[in-house]
């Protein structure tokens, strides 16, 4: 978070201005794009699956309690040793703890966003343990000691040329050749012994069945199976909203988890990981630690962002957004980018830190419609505005702004009818698809293009269909 | 009060504190899973041992796959695989008893995987047909790492144990004492990692060639 004391608007400039930035954005999340809508064709009951996955979200926190304790019981039968944590510090301080006492050197980790959100890669760093980061991204990141730029593909803002640069400069027999295969096969050769050499391996979970005490990881590298293996001690960081009843639902999850975060319908790696090795296992870890965080969630359910404790992190909100095409991940400044990110960030930073972010959304439901659980995001991003404008955080010039904004969205004839006319205006300067030099957009249009609205808006195509056409 | 509590009391109160009937969230959370079958995607084939086949091999999940009648031809189909593509007759043979009970003369075997290790060869205990995937249980005669530390990967599966959905599988194990892992492996490794192109062979296995033995109806 060292750059949160950059505003927004700083960053977003700086961003802006960065010429090689918008073309590594565009490689990852333009193939995600595409690659997301071919599965949704392959797959035709994909709404009424994501409806299910919805209500089995909502029926995992409408009984929370009830699953933790089912969780903890059976992961303790299995030979877990199952710790809770109130805060991000809490969480990190237990897992440096678990870390100490197994008298660890060097530690591998899979790349999981909770250990990102506590602060985990500072916090072992800091307690001098080596940390060696598996995930290709996440060991992209490692050597050029910035942040994750995207919670699927965390490197994205990286081009493979500044890539091989970094692999020439810092592994140990770099790739001869300049291509991506040439790469990749440097990182697993610098990265192969570290495998096998970890005292404590750390990852997160994607989900955790309640009925078994098993957590999930999805991988498409096989680095979280080659990372928890060979330690000796396994230690699994994951918000206490990662639930499922059973393996059955986790499937359910799956489903939808993958084809919205790569366009696969599933990873190359889906690995249940339950307790320990067992009498007789040739392999795996003598102690298995499952850390339970909360760090904001149940304030989130107090504090009505219940439907934000659906997010099953697959990314695609940030892949459809056009601020986050434009800007890339960077600019929110928190754990988590995009349309999820803006929503998370206020709650975990505090909104007078990042009240900014709320505003950085066009509103045009991109988000909201690829959700795979269904989070209106853009509701949600419209509650942070209206509490940072009630709570006085606004400068008077966005607060004039935002009160027209409030003023109109609260009466939603004249929303449709003012959204409607902005559409329309844009319309105008559609040149093939994309809006160039429209007055008002300013540097934004100067350096990049605005995707043109639809032809109609949703709720007019959205009227269209109510009324049978 | 310990974290544990604060937190559990955190969420009763910001559900409102209402009571939980263990036996309704289970009626509940079953209800949930009915008429799953009507909202999966569709297998590729009407054949399960083809639908699993087309899926193994299709674009997306990239991997080879051969039928042969019997076990017993296993061995003379890894020989195939090898002299194609010029690699030496050794290999790491899973310490399972249907592999270790063939007959491997020519072959030089071991059953540690070595980290650099060219090839393994595996038997799963089930194939998803939905997904074209393989599906291992960690135990005395599956060590983990083996699936993940050879460059060619070459895995036997019954097609008596090809399973239509995934589903299927967890219906299968469901009340069972569930393994240390249970890796669900769906092709090679990949990655995406640098500007969205695939790359196989990123951490594990580049190469995954699946041998279907039998048929659906052979308890062989
Ligand atoms: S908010 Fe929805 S689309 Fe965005 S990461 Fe979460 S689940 Fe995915």
């Amino acid at each position: 978070m060292q750059e949160a004391t950059l505003s927004f608007k700083a960053r977003a400039k700086e961003a802006l201005a960065d010429p090689t930035l918008k073309i590594a954005i565009d490689r990852t999340t333009g193939t995600a794009e595409r690659k997301r809508a071919v599965a949704m064709t392959q797959f035709p009951q994909f709404e009424a699956a994501r409806e299910r996955g919805k209500r089995i979200k909502d029926h995992v926190i409408a009984n929370l309690d009830h699953y933790l304790l089912e969780f903890e019981r059976n992961a303790i039968a299995s030979g877990a040793k199952v710790h809770w944590a109130r805060t991000a510090e809490e969480a990190s301080q237990i897992v440096v703890r678990l870390c100490k006492e197994a008298g660890a050197k060097r530690v591998t980790r899979v790349k999981s966003m909770l250990g990102e959100e506590i602060g985990l890669p500072h916090a072992l760093d800091e307690a001098g343990i080596e940390r060696v980061e598996t995930d290709l991204a996440e060991h992209i990141v490692q050597l050029g000691g910035d942040r994750p730029s995207h919670i699927v593909w965390p490197s994205m803002h990286r081009t493979r040329e500044q890539v091989s640069e970094m692999f020439k400069r810092l592994h140990r027999a770099p790739h001869q050749e300049e291509t991506i295969e040439a790469m990749v096969d440097s990182a697993r050769r610098e990265l192969r012994d570290k495998f096998l050499t970890a005292d404590v391996s750390i990852s997160g979970a994607n989900f955790l069945l309640a009925d078994t005490g098993a957590t999930c990881t999805v991988t498409n590298e096989g680095n979280a199976e080659l990372t928890t293996t060979p330690p000796r001690v396994h230690i699994v960081t994951a918000g206490i909203e990662k639930l499922v009843p059973s393996m059955g639902h986790a499937i359910a999850m799956l489903r939808l988890l993958v084809r919205s975060a790569t366009g696969a319908d599933v990873t190359q790696y889906t690995t249940f990981h339950c307790g320990p090795k067992q009498t007789g296992d040739r392999d795996g870890p003598e102690e298995f630690h499952i850390v339970l965080v909360d760090n904001g969630r149940t304030r989130m359910l107090r504090e009505g962002m219940k439907d934000m404790l659906r997010c099953i992190r697959c990314g695609a909100c940030m892949n459809h957004c056009v601020v986050f095409r434009q800007l890339g991940g960077h600019v929110y400044g928190g754990t988590y980018p995009g349309p999820m990110g803006a929503v998370l960030t206020p709650m975990f930073d505090g909104l007078e830190q990042s009240r900014d972010l709320p505003h950085a959304c066009t509103m045009n439901g991109k988000c909201q419609e690829v959700c795979p659980v269904a989070i209106p995001l853009p509701t949600l991003l419209r509650g942070w505005r209206d509490r940072s404008w009630r709570e006085g955080l606004e400068p008077t010039a966005v607060r004039f702004g935002l009160g027209i904004h409030t003023f109109v969205a609260s009466r939603p004839r004249l929303y449709r009818l003012g959204t409607a006319i902005a559409v329309r205006v844009m319309r105008l300067f559609n040149r093939g698809g994309l809006v160039k030099g429209m007055p008002g957009l300013g540097a934004w249009t100067a350096y990049r293009e605005f995707p043109a609205p639809a032809k109609r808006t949703f709720m007019e195509m959205y009227k269209d269909q109510e009324k049978g056409q | 009060m310990s974290a544990r509590d604060t937190i559990l009391n955190a969420i009763r109160g910001g559900l409102g504190n209402t009571e939980i009937h263990p036996m309704a969230v289970r009626r509940e959370a079953d209800a949930l899973l009915q008429g799953l079958p009507s909202i999966r995607p569709p297998l590729l084939e009407d054949g399960l041992v083809d639908a699993f086949i087309a899926r193994v091999t299709s674009p997306k999940v990239a991997a080879t796959a051969e039928r042969i009648a019997s076990a017993s031809e296993l061995p003379a189909a890894v020989g195939r695989y090898l002299e194609a593509r010029g690699l030496p007759a050794v290999v790491a043979l899973q310490p399972a008893a249907p592999l270790q009970d063939l007959d491997w003369s020519g072959f030089e075997l071991h059953d540690e995987v070595a980290p650099d290790e060219t090839i393994a060869i595996g038997v799963a205990r089930w194939g998803i047909a939905e997904t074209g995937s393989l599906v291992f249980h960690s135990g005395a005669d599956t060590p983990i790492l083996a699936n993940f530390l050879p460059l060619h990967h070459l895995v036997m599966v019954r097609a008596d144990t090809i399973l239509p959905f995934l589903d299927d599988y967890a219906a299968a194990t469901a009340g069972q004492r569930p393994p240390r892992n249970v890796n669900i492996v769906t092709g090679a490794s990949g990655t995406t990692d640098i500007e969205g192109s695939l790359v196989l062979g990123a951490h594990g296995p580049r190469f995954l060639h699946v041998v279907i033995v039998g048929t659906p109806d052979s308890s062989e």
